[in-house]
């Protein structure tokens, strides 16, 4: 029986994300909260940079073993995390061998099974998990993006990172426009509005076509084809939600301007689509967001930044002191810090949004794009409220998969469990440990 | 409770309720716990199963009435007495009727106090249709018990994924015509296939593409796919009955999303996911203008043909007008109404349509408006579920009414298709000629003899009962997978398996257009469909001694080749300098020339010497594997649209003979055993289920939840070993059938390859067939080849074939009212020497199918 919170949360992947409830507990207990209040909802954003995270862009020169980062200095890519190093903890040593991440692991990155091109998921991913195990928000997973630009505007939806269960691929949005007539619509002026009017119109319409058409059906049909009425209501629903907090949302959304409608380059899309992703989490839409820089393949381009090589070359290319990949990682880093600078403008509870928040910073394709996976680095930004080890450089011993880092977020959410999509068959001989990765917990 | 007590609690039971009373099954079981169903317990299970005794630790004294905490109890009490283990064999069984009332009784109570906790719906699992006896449905019926009419319940039935995006691929691609002398290419009304990595996916322009940058992977991001939206769970058995499936919030808006995509291509074709200039016939025209740089990986490296291959349809009409007029919207409203649901609109859908698009026309103009109000008829409930409500039927006394016209006519069409009717069917709808058994026997003849109207629901019901297409969704571990002689690089292994599941679609589509004892030639046959690559997986895994004495031949080989390259080096040499010595003395340029291209040989030739005496000759081939030798007439496998740039599916094939005296039939074809496999070995376990099930027609009760079913994980011990832990007690009751069926298949390794060791020695291959119902057929079997060759020759297993294949046909579990029906289609087999065409009309024609239960 499909319960209404299931039913939202399968919502999610319609749109990349889901609708919530109408009681707005995201919003309420996210941007709303009044000072004083201790804790707040923790929120998770996994942003995913394709071709690999060579751990000599990450970790400080000289250092081998997991220490403080206080006296180290930051390697040139991602210098621009040097303000907020002691939110960071960067790890080396976790593995994916067993998700086969040569090329992109695709949905096994953030799944932590086999993954390639042209395979389906296999199991939900860490992303759609943790949204249905945190409070309830209007959209609970927000997927985004970032490619070339004529691959943005051709293909504005593609599906490679996330999941809702086995052969249950998540959209994510590429094109800012489409995604600010979801979630802004209701407060969009000129064509966007009149495109969300339309769109309104249509679903209200064939919503009541649907609903006329359940005469006749049995009890057990009836129940089914409810939910399949029910979905209008929902996707309906999500709307008037919307436009119901439309005063709070406009504090929030993006200003829409000329890059949306004619970009020059793909980052400007990029940008934008990082804008309206922040503005999601601070206006408690969503609690998880998924970036897919380069959305999870072996292509991708930056055009905006520079760097006139694009696509698959650049996944050929060392990255260690490589001034394209220097370039790329830059970006990235400005992009965290921007999103960390947003978060922490939010109070919440005694501090900031961003204190009751982590980012999973990694790749879907491990440390290059040729790999086996047996070093998977990843930067945690972020303690989520105090749970997660920060100032840190982490060696792991590489025994230990991604699947536990996600296990031990799990954890952090409340969840309980030793593993992540990993039996124990798989475990033996993946995993030489069980539960949490205690050397990252504070 | 006293032994006397229960005999008089059993003398009340007998007399009251007991055996001689008529018994009608499906009518509801109207008795109470006290009156009834503890009566039951005390005479038949309390005596092993009482405070004082507690045999296997579990007390049913105290079990009361069920409800919400006892149901996990009573659903394996059901099974239990259903499955005819309990009582045991040597106790006093319950007469056919006690057994069947009591077990109704359950499922009834169940289904009472579960309905507002997720309800109880086990027992329409089609895994659980065995649970109802064999020999009621074959054999003769037992006094007292009265067949009520057969039918179907009402329904709407979701269309399955693959149906789904077949539908949608109809809007914008033309598949091949049939083509006689092509048997087996893909052509249009085949279900569109799963691409390179097993997934489903719509491909946009992809008959068009004539050229791209890149390679495999450049290609695969550059076209413009989408993934399927409905889901279905990918699993072993069944995958489609009508209760299984509804359309959530989430696949109803990536509907939504990807309807607009579609309804631009066929607006647009590719104009509307490409520019202009990548549309031409000379690819050369657009290297001129094509962006520059690297274009691999995206939309722009393509350049797609002008020919125009997508249908043209009224919605090509309506956006290719300068004005919307009436008479073009409500053109393209009716006529893609009809391409997603099957069916034209009524007057009222069609105004309703109509009225949708023309409201968005008004809000956002033509070009926006049009799609996204045509994207709501992509959503309508019969385009994603196909009704069966008797909708205009009459009800008879007997409570049922015969579908007619259109959900006659689409019932039937679903049955073997996955295109709208075609003219003849549609013509027959419409004019009234589909009411009649004689109407539904007219079309599925002509439809069943016409080659050119594909079929692909035939296939997919193999697919289901066999499961022979799920090898490539195996992930194998790569040491394990390597010491089963196939090759561990990249994806090879995974996409060999798609081919796999291809080649055995197309040999069971050979063995159906013989049509002749189709099961025992499915399990019998020694052809094969084959690729260059199945030489080894239909191969033997060389013993060690064998692979020892192999590398040993091959380094002789290479000395020898090293030794002859050697010597062909200094002769090489000693031309050289000849030659040099010839260019240097020539006058003319002309002689000049021509012994400089002998030169440039001489070069080539002592280039390889040299590698050959530094490197050796580089022939590896595998060393682990003796090779089959496959050859045969070329065929063709159905496989998807180019997914993955040169490292696509082909779909080109031979029809060979197996290696005899190795192989039988499709379970010992390595798509099959590869799908009954894990990532380190074999699953003997679920090899021997699926031959206790589907040939056998026995039942496994669901494994409780607290039973840890896990073998032990213990390097260099065979599986045989390690299933040891299956003898306990506990486990032994089923795994005693099972187990002894799947261990037979150790003589193939868990990539499919024949092998005679294991870790050094002899392997095992001795199996038997326990309990099986039919006693002839239980004993020792040597391997497989001699389970597969007994179970072939059995009546009883054709049963159970027909038995599956009423399932699948009917979409639910048969009862016993369907006896007759069942019979009649087995009579209808083997009287046609086993034709599946004569199966097949026999059930499509048959009560079950053609008439619906009314509620009152």
């Amino acid at each position: 029986m499909m319960t209404r919170r299931k039913t939202l949360q399968s919502l999610a992947a319609g749109f990349g994300a889901t609708l919530g409830s109408s009681l707005f507990p995201g919003i309420s207990n996210a941007a709303s909260l009044k000072p004083g209040v201790s804790g707040g909802p923790k929120r998770v954003i996994f942003f995913m940079q394709n071709q690999g995270f060579e751990p000599g862009t990450c970790i400080p020169d000289g250092m081998r073993n997991s220490g403080s980062l206080a006296k180290a200095k930051l390697p040139e890519p991602i210098a621009a995390l040097e303000p907020f190093k002691e939110r960071l903890n960067i790890i080396s040593g976790l593995h994916g061998i067993h998700t086969s991440p040569s090329h992109s692991a695709f949905f096994g990155a953030l799944g932590g099974y086999r993954g390639s091109d042209g395979v389906p998921p296999s199991a939900a991913t860490i992303d759609y998990e943790l949204s249905k195990a945190l409070p309830e928000t209007l959209l609970p997973h927000l997927c985004i993006g970032m490619d070339s630009l004529e691959n943005m505007k051709g293909k504005p939806t593609v599906a490679n990172l996330s999941a809702s269960g086995a052969g249950q691929p998540i959209f994510m949005h590429s094109n800012p426009n489409h995604l600010y007539q979801t979630l802004y619509g209701g407060i969009s002026q000129g064509e966007i509005r009149k495109q969300h009017e339309a769109r309104s119109g249509m679903l209200d319409r064939i919503g009541e076509l649907a609903a006329s058409k359940g005469g006749l059906l049995s009890e057990g049909d009836k129940r089914r084809y409810g939910e399949f009425v029910q979905g209008f209501d929902d996707m309906s629903g999500l709307r008037e939600r919307l436009g119901k907090v439309s005063d709070h949302l406009r504090n929030f959304a993006p200003k829409v301007d000329a890059r949306y409608q004619s970009p020059e380059f793909e980052t400007d899309w990029h940008d934008t689509l990082l804008d309206l992703g922040i503005s999601s989490l601070k206006s408690g839409i969503t609690n998880v967001l998924t970036i897919g820089s380069g959305r999870g393949e072996i292509f991708g381009s930056w055009k905006g930044l520079g760097v006139e090589q694009q696509g698959h070359n650049l996944g050929h290319m060392t990255q260690k002191d490589n001034p394209i990949w220097i370039k790329i990682r830059q970006y990235n880093s400005r992009m965290l810090v921007k999103i960390m600078e947003e978060l922490e403008s939010v109070p919440e509870g005694s501090g900031t949004m961003m204190d009751n928040t982590l980012i999973v910073y990694t790749s879907n394709n491990a440390d290059k794009q040729h790999t086996n996976g047996a070093n998977w680095p990843v930067m945690l930004l972020g303690n989520c409220d105090g749970i997660f080890k920060s100032g840190c450089f982490t060696q792991l011993d590489g025994k230990r998969p991604i699947n536990a880092l996600y296990a031990t977020i799990l954890r952090s959410v409340g969840v309980s469990g030793d593993r992540f999509n990993m039996s124990d068959k798989m475990a033996k001989k993946f995993d030489s440990g069980s539960g949490p990765l205690k050397e990252i917990l504070a | 409770m006293s032994a006397i007590l229960r005999a008089v609690a059993f003398s009340l039971l007998a007399t009251g309720v007991g055996s001689a009373e008529r018994y009608v099954p499906g009518e509801p079981v109207k008795l109470g716990f006290k009156d009834f169903a503890s009566g039951f317990l005390d005479y038949h299970c309390l005596e092993c199963h009482d405070e004082a005794t507690e045999k296997g630790d579990l007390s049913l004294e105290d079990l009361g009435p069920v409800d919400e905490t006892n149901a996990a109890l009573w659903k394996s009490i059901w099974a239990q007495v259903s499955l005819k283990e309990m009582p045991p064999k040597k106790k006093e069984q319950p007469e056919v009727i006690e057994r069947l009332r009591f077990s109704d009784w359950i499922v009834g109570e169940l289904e009472r106090v579960m309905k507002d906790k997720g309800g109880f719906q086990a027992h329409l699992d089609p895994l659980k249709g065995n649970f109802l006896d064999h020999d009621l449905l074959f054999g003769p019926l037992p006094e007292g018990i009265e067949l009520a009419p057969a039918a179907s319940p009402k329904r709407i039935w979701r269309v399955t994924p693959q149906e789904h995006i077949t539908r949608l691929n109809e809007l914008i691609n033309t598949e091949q015509s049939y083509d006689p002398n092509k048997p087996g290419v893909r052509t249009r009304g085949d279900a569109v296939p799963t691409n390179h990595g097993g997934e489903l996916k719509l491909y946009f322009g992809a008959d068009r593409i004539i050229k791209w940058q890149g390679g495999t992977v450049a290609y695969a991001t550059s076209v413009k796919s989408v993934p399927v939206v409905l889901s279905s769970a990918r699993k072993h058995g069944f995958e489609n009955y009508p209760s299984f499936y509804t359309v959530n919030s989430a696949e109803a808006t990536q509907i939504l999303g990807k309807a607009e995509d579609i309804l631009r291509y066929m607006a647009y074709g590719p104009l509307s996911i490409a520019n202009p200039e990548q549309i031409t016939d000379d690819p050369n025209s657009y290297e001129k203008v094509r962006p520059k740089g690297d274009l691999r990986g995206l939309p722009t490296a393509l350049v797609y043909s002008t020919k125009v291959k997508r249908p043209l349809t009224p919605v090509y009409d309506l956006m290719k007008a300068p004005e919307v007029t009436e008479a073009l919207l409500r053109g393209a409203v009716d006529d893609l109404f009809e391409a997603l649901t099957f069916r034209p609109p009524t007057e009222k859908e069609s105004e309703q349509y109509f009225l949708i698009v023309s409201e968005s026309i008004e809000k956002v103009g033509k070009e926006d408006g049009v799609f996204i109000g045509l994207s709501a008829i992509f959503l309508d409930r019969d385009a994603l579920f196909r009704p069966e409500l008797g909708e205009g039927g009459k009800r008879g006394e007997d409570g049922r009414v015969m579908l007619q016209d259109w959900e006659l006519g689409l019932a039937v069409n679903h049955a073997l298709s996955y295109l709208k009717p075609d003219e003849e069917l549609r013509r027959a709808i419409v004019a009234g000629r589909m009411r009649t058994r004689e109407d539904v026997r007219r079309e599925v003849t002509r439809m069943l003899e016409d080659e050119s109207i594909r079929k692909p629901r035939v296939l997919r019901f193999f697919r289901d009962y066999f499961d022979h297409d799920l090898g490539g969704y195996i992930c194998k571990d790569d040491k394990a997978l390597a010491a089963t002689g196939v090759s561990v690089r990249g994806n090879g292994h995974y996409r060999a398996m798609f081919d796999a599941s291809a080649s055995t679609d197309r040999l069971i589509e050979l063995i159906l257009e013989e049509d002749k004892e189709v099961l025992k030639e499915l399990l019998t046959t020694q052809k094969v469909v084959a690729t260059r690559g199945d030489s080894t997986y239909f191969g033997k895994l060389k013993t060690r001694e064998e692979r020892e004495m192999a590398n040993a031949e091959r380094k002789r080989e290479e000395k020898k080749a090293k030794e002859k390259a050697a010597a062909e080096l200094v002769t090489i040499k000693e031309n050289l300098a000849e030659l040099d010595a010839k260019i240097k003395a020539a006058k003319d340029g002309r002689t000049k020339k021509d012994l400089a291209r002998e030169k440039k040989k001489l070069d080539g030739a002592k280039k390889r010497a040299e590698n050959i005496v530094k490197k050796g000759t580089g022939r590896r081939g595998n060393a682990s594997v003796q090779e089959a030798k496959l050859s045969g007439p070329k065929v063709f496998a159905r496989v998807s649209h180019r997914s993955f740039g040169n490292g696509s599916m082909k779909p080109e094939r031979i029809l060979a003979e197996v290696p005899e005296g190795e192989r039988l039939g499709i379970l010992t074809h390595p798509s099959w055993l590869v799908s009954h496999s894990d990532a380190m070995d074999n699953h003997a376990i679920l090899r021997g289920r699926w031959i206790w099930e589907r040939l056998l027609g026995g039942g496994i009760p669901d494994v409780p939840i607290t039973v840890d079913a896990m073998l032990p994980d213990e390097p260099n011990t065979t599986l045989r070993s390690r299933m040891r832990v299956t003898r306990e007690k506990y486990c032994w009751t089923c795994h005693q059938k099972m187990d002894p069926l799947g261990l037979p298949f150790e003589m193939y390794n868990h990539a499919g390859l024949l092998r005679t060791t294991e870790h050094g020695k002899p392997v095992d291959t001795s199996g038997a067939i326990v309990d099986s119902g039919d006693p002839d057929l239980d004993g020792p079997v040597k391997n497989a080849l001699d389970l597969i060759k007994k179970l072939s020759e059995s009546e009883r297993v054709e049963q159970v074939f027909v038995r599956h294949a009423f399932r699948y046909w009917m979409g639910r579990n048969e009862t016993i009212n369907d006896a007759p029906i069942l019979q009649a289609a087995h009579r209808a087999y083997r009287e046609s020497g086993g034709s599946m065409k004569a199966l097949i009309a026999s059930l499509v024609t048959s009560d079950a199918f053609l008439y619906r239960k009314v509620e009152n």
